[in-house]
């Protein structure tokens, strides 16, 4: 049995060499290996979009995949999402709009909007919803998310 | 637990010669829930993702040939689908959200088999047939002689699913979902239709649903009453040779027969409104 394996990703611009188990979830590689706490866990099985990472330029959940089937390819994770002194327009939007009250389904939230933004700017309010739909906040606070990614 | 990503068909081929005992891994949104929730990591996984040759959408002016690996954004994104299978392309945007469309792929949801999968019941109703390919010989096979039961395959060892063939219509399709919250909900009942209006009669129809027995299945008494007289008003007994629901934690199954009767009624009278 042959239980760990090399791999070479690229994250948040940065080339990184590991050899992981092979049953390593990315989400725990992100967090445990790369220290990177920002990716966050809840429900551990794809329902609610806190552990969302950007994955070859396609928003995932990373609870759902083994760290191994990324061997090659680039990832973003909500560290990767501001520039070194200044927030993205949508995190800075997600301040402005008080759209942060716990903050656990943040990280996953503003990459979601990130993606919605990246697809068509002019999103409209329900295009809005229905991309979050995969986002699961549970202080109630979708209006001022939706606020946050659609006013700019 | 060995994990493996052949590049190419054959590399895959010639891994099954020396490896017996194996799990396929694609997109993963239902076999990694399976791993959270106590299923044993298999010894040996492997993961087609990288062979290329298993993603490409293939047109001729018959057919569509739809590659296993195909993600469901892709489907959703393919103006073909679109154009001419509207009751698969609904389903798409009924499917999950978009971390998992962008994961889930229709080879998986076939594979995976189960009675509630979103994109089986518009692929039966469009009468898909499944490529079967192994290393010497390949089948082509409808799809109801594949899925056999709940998360059961007849595929044999050593088999893989190259892609799914649907052929190109005229027909009029869509899809109808119902889950216990709008998005993110596994279907409580799911159906499809696929018509062609001849005046007020339907010169084609063919109905499936799921979630309402072990596998996908046909509407056929349904079918014959509307073919004869499509103004019927559908009531239960209507469905009840043909379905066999259970109760389980989403609904009981008095309850999904009778909001598939609703349902399917209103339906049947948009399109005997249609002109």
């Amino acid at each position: 049995m042959k239980n760990s394996k090399a791999i070479s990703v690229k994250i948040n611009g940065k080339q990184v060499e590991k050899t992981i188990p092979t049953h390593l979830r990315l989400l725990d590689f992100i967090r445990n290996h790369l220290k990177l706490t920002g990716t966050k866990e809840v429900c551990g099985e794809g329902e609610c979009g806190a552990c969302s990472v950007i994955l070859a330029g396609k928003i995932v959940n990373s609870c759902l995949i083994f760290a191994v089937e990324t061997n090659g390819s680039e990832i973003s994770t909500i560290e990767g999402i501001a520039k070194v002194d200044e927030l993205s327009e949508i995190q800075q939007n997600f301040i402005e709009h008080h759209s942060v009250q716990c903050g656990f389904c943040i990280p996953g939230m503003v990459l979601a909007g990130e993606e919605i933004r990246k697809e068509n700017p002019h999103s409209t309010r329900d295009e809005i919803k229905e991309k979050l739909a995969g986002n699961i906040c549970r202080c109630t606070g979708y209006k001022k998310i939706v606020d946050a990614i659609e006013n700019n | 637990m060995n994990y493996f990503s052949p590049n190419s068909i054959s590399e895959l081929f010639n891994l099954f010669e020396s490896i017996k005992n194996y799990t396929i891994l694609v997109g993963g949104t239902d076999l990694m829930p399976g791993f959270e929730n106590g299923t044993p990591l298999p010894e040996n996984l492997i993961d087609l993702k990288n062979i290329s040759d298993l993603s490409e959408i293939r047109e001729t002016t018959e057919e569509i040939e739809i590659g296993a690996l195909t993600t469901v954004t892709e489907l959703q994104k393919n103006l073909v689908i679109h154009k001419y299978f509207n009751a698969l392309w609904q389903a798409t945007k009924e499917f999950a959200g978009v971390q998992i469309r962008n994961r889930a792929t229709i080879g998986g949801n076939i594979c995976n088999a189960s009675p509630s999968g979103d994109l089986l019941t518009p692929l039966y109703s469009f009468g898909a047939k499944l490529k079967l390919i192994r290393s010497k010989s390949e089948r082509i096979v409808p799809i109801e002689n594949i899925i056999t039961n709940p998360g059961e395959i007849a595929l044999n060892n050593g088999e893989i699913l190259q892609s799914v063939i649907l052929p190109k219509t005229d027909f009029q399709s869509l899809f109808i979902k119902l889950g216990l919250r709008e998005s993110m909900a596994i279907s409580v009942v799911n159906f499809a239709i696929v018509y062609k209006k001849n005046c007020d009669n339907f010169e084609h129809l063919s109905i499936f649903a799921g979630a309402v027995a072990p596998t996908i299945i046909r509407l056929k008494t349904l079918e014959n009453v509307l073919l004869d007289n499509p103004k019927t008003d559908i009531t239960a007994n209507l469905i009840v040779p043909d379905i066999s629901p259970i109760s389980d934690i989403r609904a009981s199954a008095n309850y999904r027969e009778q909001v598939l009767v609703n349902l399917l009624n209103n339906e049947v009278r948009r399109m005997n409104d249609e002109q």
